[in-house]
């Protein structure tokens, strides 16, 4: 297999940028009608995820390592879109017929053979992860909402009993699908350490013209049933370090940080905990009360609420800079979520002041996201 | 037949190069471009690219076709007028311009309701605001009338003045309340119909 000349194949191809994927999907829909309904009505999203997924596969080629560690999580992830091994060798077929077709007088046998070789190689990993993963755990889980409260303007907890029990790690996600809107994928963190009756909450924002957002706040009722996908996700308390911790939570990405106030609670000797909340206005502050409350009662956790605009009766201003004047945190373990924005700057902050990257745990769903 | 492939070209500008190009800044701080709009610029040209790279691609591959067609005549086999091959890249062109066509209808309907959700949070965000301001005004209102009128029950003449301290405070404090709530409840009532009545009218605008 000739690396360099399947990379200067795909520069060529990716020229045409978007039409690339819209010729794969309708070349294999045409082929293979019933592979339509695994997907969503618009495939906007889907196909740039496409195009990212070959770019990447195609730019790392030369480190197999990192490489096969993102097709697994890739070929594990397709399973609870119902994706099977006979659905690889279709998308193989008209993958080749796409790059055949951009490619117009470049492809040859060669060149072919290489993107045969290639891309059997890389179903093969996808596959071998997926019938691996089948041994461990289901495709998906189905969860009924139990309870359902609005505990802010555009804020809804969800509670969830799924089938069979959903094991987890503080700290992780999984992907929920709403009936309302199937095939669109999105991913929640459980916002619980996990309890004896095995419910599950998740908070849930109302993201303006988010598809799936609305669904689960407006649109899904107590009793509907979900699809959840495999935890996931890297953000995991550190119980051995001993260090005191410092979590800082903007908006619903108090979700994961509170599931793990909970598996500190559980700790035999809880280490101090400092947790800022923040939100725009001090209504965004939707799970305050709950937190005072366990803060009232664990003599090792402050919460410190922040609001950056609006009146407020306590700490005012960016999340970011309440933090830095508060305290010098260079000796603490630190666990931050919430918008992209907002965790890269903190987390740029911190290490700026001492505390040392390794120290600092972030959610990063990069590949994973369908 | 590979000289007259359309791609082969060296050197040629790549939509690429440029999404990728940047541009040194200028020694003296604010006499270059912006750099918002020579972006803008650049992400118009690279869209244009890419059509115009696909368009030439779609005409070279009816090139291909016809002359295909045309040596297939000159050596008597007629068959190939349209072959199963272009039936199928037609059959995807079609489904393909479905596919966008439907992409654009879901995007139009997501832009539609998140503009809608923006609306009613900024609205709500005002009413709010208001309901606050006004809250503030009725205490503070409720709060002066209420002192005055513990300061009158106070004074009340039908009182001894010293002999009976006690009672007036209780009746100065009883009369405080009294007001307050008094005060407070009317307003809060005028108000809340108020807001509903706006609420309402809100509705019915929206149906």
């Amino acid at each position: 297999m000739d690396v360099a000349r399947l990379k200067t194949s795909f520069a060529r191809i990716a020229m045409h940028g978007d039409e690339v994927a819209l010729h794969f999907y309708s070349d294999l829909f045409l082929k293979y009608p019933e592979t339509r309904p695994m997907f969503p009505v618009s495939m906007q999203a889907q196909r740039a995820h496409l195009v990212d997924a070959l770019a990447n596969i195609v730019s790392s080629v030369d480190s197999v390592e990192a490489l096969s560690e993102f097709l697994r999580d890739l070929g594990r992830g397709h399973r609870k879109f119902g994706t099977l091994a006979d659905h690889y060798d279709a998308v193989g077929g008209s993958l080749l017929a796409t790059f055949a077709h951009f490619s117009g007088a470049a492809w040859d046998a060669e060149l072919e053979a290489d993107w045969k070789g290639a891309y059997e190689l890389i179903a093969s990993v996808m596959i071998a992860a997926a019938q691996e993963d089948e041994q461990l755990r289901p495709a998906y889980w189905t969860g009924v909402i139990v309870a359902q409260e609005r505990s802010a303007f555009d804020v809804t907890v969800l509670t969830v009993r799924t089938e069979p029990r959903l094991e987890y790690l503080p700290g992780q996600s999984v992907a929920i699908e709403s009936p309302a809107r199937p095939r669109l994928w999105r991913y929640y963190s459980m916002a619980n350490a996990p309890r004896a009756d095995g419910s599950v909450d998740f908070h849930v924002r109302l993201i303006d013209g988010g598809a799936v957002s609305m669904a689960l706040t407006d649109g899904t009722a107590v009793g509907t049933e979900l699809r959840l996908g495999p935890p996931a996700g890297v953000l995991r308390l550190d119980t051995a370090s001993g260090r005191e911790i410092l979590m800082i939570a903007q908006s619903t990405g108090l979700a994961p940080l509170k599931a793990m106030l909970e598996q500190v609670a559980g700790l035999r000797q809880p280490p101090g905990v400092h947790l800022f909340f923040g939100a725009r206005s001090a209504d965004g502050l939707y799970d305050l009360p709950g937190l005072e409350k366990m803060a009232a009662g664990h003599q090792w956790l402050t919460v410190v609420p922040v609001v950056s605009a609006g009146r407020f009766s306590g700490l005012r201003g960016p999340l970011t800079d309440v933090v830095s004047r508060y305290g010098d945190w260079s000796g603490h373990d630190a666990y931050l979520a919430g918008p992209t924005e907002m965790v890269r700057d903190c987390a740029g902050r911190l290490a700026a002041a001492g505390l040392p990257a390794g120290r600092i745990h972030v959610e990063d769903f990069g590949w994973s996201e369908p | 037949m590979t000289s007259d492939a359309w791609y082969d070209e060296q050197n040629r500008l790549t939509p690429d190069y440029l999404q990728a190009v940047t541009f040194p800044l200028t020694r003296w701080g604010r006499h270059g471009y912006e750099e918002e709009p020579v972006r803008a610029f650049l992400a118009e040209v690279h869209a244009e690219m890419v059509r115009l790279i696909n368009e030439r691609a779609s005409l070279w591959q009816e090139v291909q076709r016809l002359r295909r067609r045309i040596l297939g005549k000159e050596s008597g086999n007629d068959a190939i007028l349209f072959g199963k091959d272009d039936a199928h890249v037609h059959a995807v062109r079609i489904l393909s311009s479905a596919q966008r066509t439907a992409d654009r209808y879901v995007a139009d309907a997501q832009a539609y309701s998140g503009r809608l959700t923006e609306e009613a949070r900024a609205r709500r965000d005002e009413i709010m605001g208001q309901a606050q301001q006004h809250a503030d005004m009725l205490l503070e209102e409720a709060g002066t009338r209420a002192r005055a009128a513990a300061v009158a029950a106070m004074n009340h003449d039908g009182l001894p003045p010293q002999t009976d301290q006690e009672r007036r405070a209780a009746a100065a404090e009883l009369a405080y309340l009294r007001t307050f709530s008094d005060v407070y409840r009317k307003h809060l009532k005028i108000y809340t119909e108020d807001v509903l009545r706006t609420i309402e009218a809100w509705e019915s605008r929206e149906t």
